[in-house]
């Protein structure tokens, strides 16, 4: 605690049975409730919550409690002072009558009325400013990239001008909480989750509207590479992941550990996948042309289109795997005619990619799963050549 | 008063001789203190109007009185002098507002016998206000709610009040609506002419016939500090009394509000006032999000309803079982009439994801212009040729939708959707929707904890030539058929 500005935040005058105003004297005596217990809860996503728990003495009548918070960035107008239930063998009625608020000063003065002279045990709550948290993860891969450790860490920044020298930290991740002293401008971080042998599957995709092109002249796609991670199964799935950044390693085989880079993951809901880009691959090559392009007039300016495009993928690896291959009809029916401004009405034709995963298909995207075998023993990797027909209906 | 702050006051001009007089250097003066003053404090407009008494001795003849006022924002056009004991026999001659002393005045008062009287002064300050604010707090099993009303007074003006009866008026929009229900104008003006002192001085008499009413009967105990005397002091009580078109707040007892200060007081607590929750989709009102929603009813049932609730900010939080709370929303509550529902919006729930599936796309029933006359024919009618020179009119659009909502939270949830879908519009599903309004689709559904929910929908527009309405027509049947 700041001792020069915060020592005493909380002060209750032993001025008994007089009305606030009066105890404005210069000659006063105050008794300083310490903090028993604190609670900061970050389980709101924008607003972070203090509460604090200090045992007030009270005098029988009314009593004057003081609160202040110089340089702190405290909404006083979320200020809720409530009195807890006394122990059932020292009964004590204490009730709030009034707030006060004077000119120009981070400070309030509670007037609270007691039945009897004894201690209340009481809670303010206050939403404070500068007191934020956020999320991060290091994953970590086993070395043939089939299972992964996930370590989910929170940091708790304090740039609210407040020293909480213990305070229970309400995470808002599955009820989990910890108890830490946090300092003045300190960060604070602690590992909330471990993950451990996560399934994790290694993606190759090619996406020509969301990830672009390698080289536009040759008709080069982009083929970048991602971990997806769900967000189901064993200590999985219970909560959501909140976004955060990720720290990508590989186990090197050796003992260490490689960094393969980081990557923002999103917010994942339960049953979502995490996906998180490791960078393009190189050692895939997808070269996707308009094969065919045909319209029929079927009466006046209405037209059927029949659309194919040729994929050669080319896997120079020396292990097999599996490219998802997303097109958008919309993106190829504006390529091949222009836009229109209407959702394309389309069928899937005789091509070699008929069956898009239903799942992460819909009535725009089409997601194929195109196994690649690994190059041969001679070091060739072998083209091949995959076709996407489509039938476009009703365009003018 | 606290003397260094006093900054307005009354004298009674010591001289055997009518105000003419007073411009003279060198004045003796007698100050009769307040005895009580009222405050009636607006919450919309920056209007209080005070009524403070004052005991003076006058001599038979013309007195002249000094009321002043520096530094504060008194109205000067606003001072009234009246004469409360006795009524009879004191009268004002004049008042003057002199030249050279700003924020000054002087009543001759004529009275015809030696005699101490109690007169009331009455004026409008600003600077002065009055809000209220709520605070909620639900159980922890989220079935009722804890409901705290407050009322903050703050006192702006350049006066110290002490020990004044407060008053605080909701229903400030009635207030206009009041004044022009009041403005006599003379014939021949209407209400658009009305100049700003005009509009000044009609909400003046508006405030006034209000202030005439009678106060509460349990208001008249002024006098609480015999209070600490007592057992043990309870919270003011805050009398609320209807009052035409008006509710007027009376604070028990009296308050000193210092300039500079504000205070905030308990105006009702009620404890286990029942609740529901929703889940309401209406990108209009909430954004576009899945939002949710504590709904309560300021009425008997719901251990409210003794009082509208006025405008003001309601903070919302959720008790978590071991004494301690967790942050939930911030709203401005709209005054809420007696009987009204209160809408308690919270936001999105991270445990409820909620996502709408555009599936499939078809056009049929095509039109055609021909030749870009008025003739048109429809695609597939006998003797439609192949036209060249024909244009594609009009047409109707099958569009499929799947809304998904998983509900991750540990509790069955109520979900309400709103849609709107401007164009002639047919609405197909098996979802037993129901209509808004002419353009907005409404249907609900209930989730399990952890359950999921797949609400397939088919909207049919009819566009260009096709469409020969402006609603959405609710139709019951398989999507995508």
């Amino acid at each position: 605690m700041n001792w020069t500005r915060l020592l005493y935040p909380l002060s209750v005058l032993l001025v008994l049975g007089v009305a606030p105003f009066d105890a404005l004297a210069r000659i006063k005596l105050t008794t300083l409730p310490v903090r028993e217990r604190v609670e900061i809860h970050l389980d709101h996503a924008q607003v972070t919550l203090v509460e604090e728990e200090r045992i007030v003495p009270l005098v029988k009548g009314v009593n004057q409690v003081d609160f202040s918070w110089a340089n702190t960035r405290i909404d006083p107008d979320t200020l809720v002072f409530r009195i807890l239930p006394p122990p059932a063998d020292q009964p004590l009625d204490a009730k709030v009558l009034s707030v006060s608020y004077p000119p120009n000063e981070n400070a309030l003065v509670w007037a609270v009325s007691a039945n009897a002279s004894g201690t209340a045990r009481v809670r303010i709550s206050y939403v404070i400013g500068g007191l934020g948290k956020d999320f991060h993860y290091r994953a970590t891969a086993n070395h043939d990239e089939k299972t992964l450790n996930l370590a989910q860490y929170i940091r708790v920044n304090n740039n609210a001008n407040e020293t909480y020298e213990m305070a229970k930290f309400e995470t808002g991740i599955g009820g989990l909480w910890f108890d830490k002293p946090l300092g003045l401008s300190e960060t604070k971080e602690v590992q909330l989750n471990s993950f451990t042998a996560v399934p994790v599957r290694k993606t190759y995709s090619s996406d020509p509207q969301k990830f672009g092109y390698l080289d536009r002249a040759q008709d080069k796609l982009n083929v970048p590479m991602h971990y997806v991670i769900k967000n189901a199964g064993g200590s999985l799935g219970k909560a959501p992941l909140p976004a955060g950044k990720s720290r990508i390693f590989q186990d090197d085989g050796k003992g260490g550990a490689a960094f393969l880079g980081e990557d923002r993951g999103e917010f994942t809901p339960p049953d979502d996948e995490l996906t998180l880009y490791l960078g393009l691959a190189r050692d895939i090559a997808v070269r996707r042309t308009v094969d065919r392009n045909e319209r029929q007039r079927i009466a006046g300016n209405l037209y059927r289109y029949d659309v194919t495009l040729k994929y050669e993928i080319e896997n120079f690896k020396d292990t097999p795997v599996t490219l998802d291959l997303t097109e958008s009809v919309r993106q190829i029916r504006d390529q091949i005619r222009g836009d229109n401004g209407r959702d394309p009405e389309w069928q899937l034709g005789d091509g070699s990619l008929r069956n898009p995963d239903p799942e992460k298909s819909d009535g725009d995207k089409l997601l194929f799963h195109v196994d690649l075998p690994a190059r041969a023993a001679d070091g060739q990797a072998k083209k091949q050549i995959q076709t996407l027909r489509l039938t476009l209906n009703n365009e003018w | 008063m606290t003397m260094n702050r006093m900054t307005h006051w009354l004298c009674l001009v010591s001289l055997l001789l009518p105000f003419t007089v007073i411009a003279r250097n060198v004045d003796l003066a007698t100050v009769p203190e307040r005895r009580t003053v009222q405050l009636t404090i607006y919450n919309s407009e920056d209007l209080t109007l005070v009524r403070e008494s004052r005991v003076v001795t006058f001599k038979q003849g013309v007195n002249p009185l000094q009321f002043s006022w520096a530094n504060t924002l008194i109205d000067p056009t606003s001072v009234e002098l009246r004469f409360r004991e006795p009524r009879a026999g004191l009268e004002v001659l004049d008042t003057t507002f002199p030249h050279d002393k700003p924020q000054t005045l002087y009543w001759n008062v004529q009275s015809d016998a030696n005699r101490e009287a109690i007169i009331e002064i009455s004026y409008f300050t600003s600077g002065i206000s009055w809000a209220a604010d709520y605070l909620a707090i639900a159980d922890a099993d989220e079935k009722s709610l804890r409901l705290e009303s407050f009322v903050r007074v703050k006192n702006n003006s350049g006066e110290d009040y002490e020990n004044a009866q407060v008053r605080l008026v909701v229903g400030a929009i009635n207030l206009v609506e009041k004044i022009a229900e009041l403005a006599k104008l003379p014939v021949g003006r209407v209400k658009d002419e009305l100049r700003k002192g005009d509009h000044r001085e009609l909400r003046q008499q508006a405030a006034r016939k209000i202030m005439a009413a009678p106060a509460p009967a349990s208001v008249a105990m002024m006098d609480m500090a015999a209070g600490s005397m007592q057992e043990m002091d309870a919270p003011k009580e805050i009398i609320k009394e209807g009052l035409s078109e008006y509710f007027i707040y009376t604070i028990e007892g009296t308050e000193t509000v210092p300039n500079g200060w504000a205070k905030r007081l308990r105006s009702f607590e009620v404890d286990g006032v029942p609740m529901t929750i929703q889940y309401r989709y209406r990108p209009r009102e909430y954004g576009d999000q899945l939002v949710r929603l504590y709904l309560l009813k300021n009425d008997a049932g719901s251990k409210l309803g003794t009082t509208p609730l006025p405008d003001g900010v309601l903070r919302v939080f959720r008790a978590n079982g071991s004494d301690g709370l967790n942050y939930l929303a911030t709203q401005s509550l709209k005054y809420i009439p007696v009987g009204d529902k209160i809408e308690l919006n919270l936001g999105a729930d991270p445990a409820v994801i909620f996502e709408l599936i555009k599936r499939k796309t078809s056009r049929d029933n095509l039109w055609f212009q021909i030749k870009g006359g008025n003739l048109y024919r429809k695609l597939g009618e006998d003797g439609m040729r192949l036209e060249l020179d024909s244009q594609v009119a009009g047409w109707d659009e099958h569009t499929v939708y799947r809304q998904k909502i998983r509900n991750y939270s540990t509790r069955p949830i109520s979900v309400q959707i709103r849609r709107e879908i401007p164009g002639d519009v047919v609405f197909r599903s098996q979802l037993n929707p129901m209509l808004h309004d002419f353009q907005t689709v409404q249907f609900e559904t209930e989730i399990a904890a952890g359950g999921k929910a797949e609400l397939d929908y088919e909207l049919i527009s009819r566009q260009g030539y096709n469409q020969k309405q402006n609603r959405v027509e609710l139709q019951s049947g398989e999507v995508g058929r």
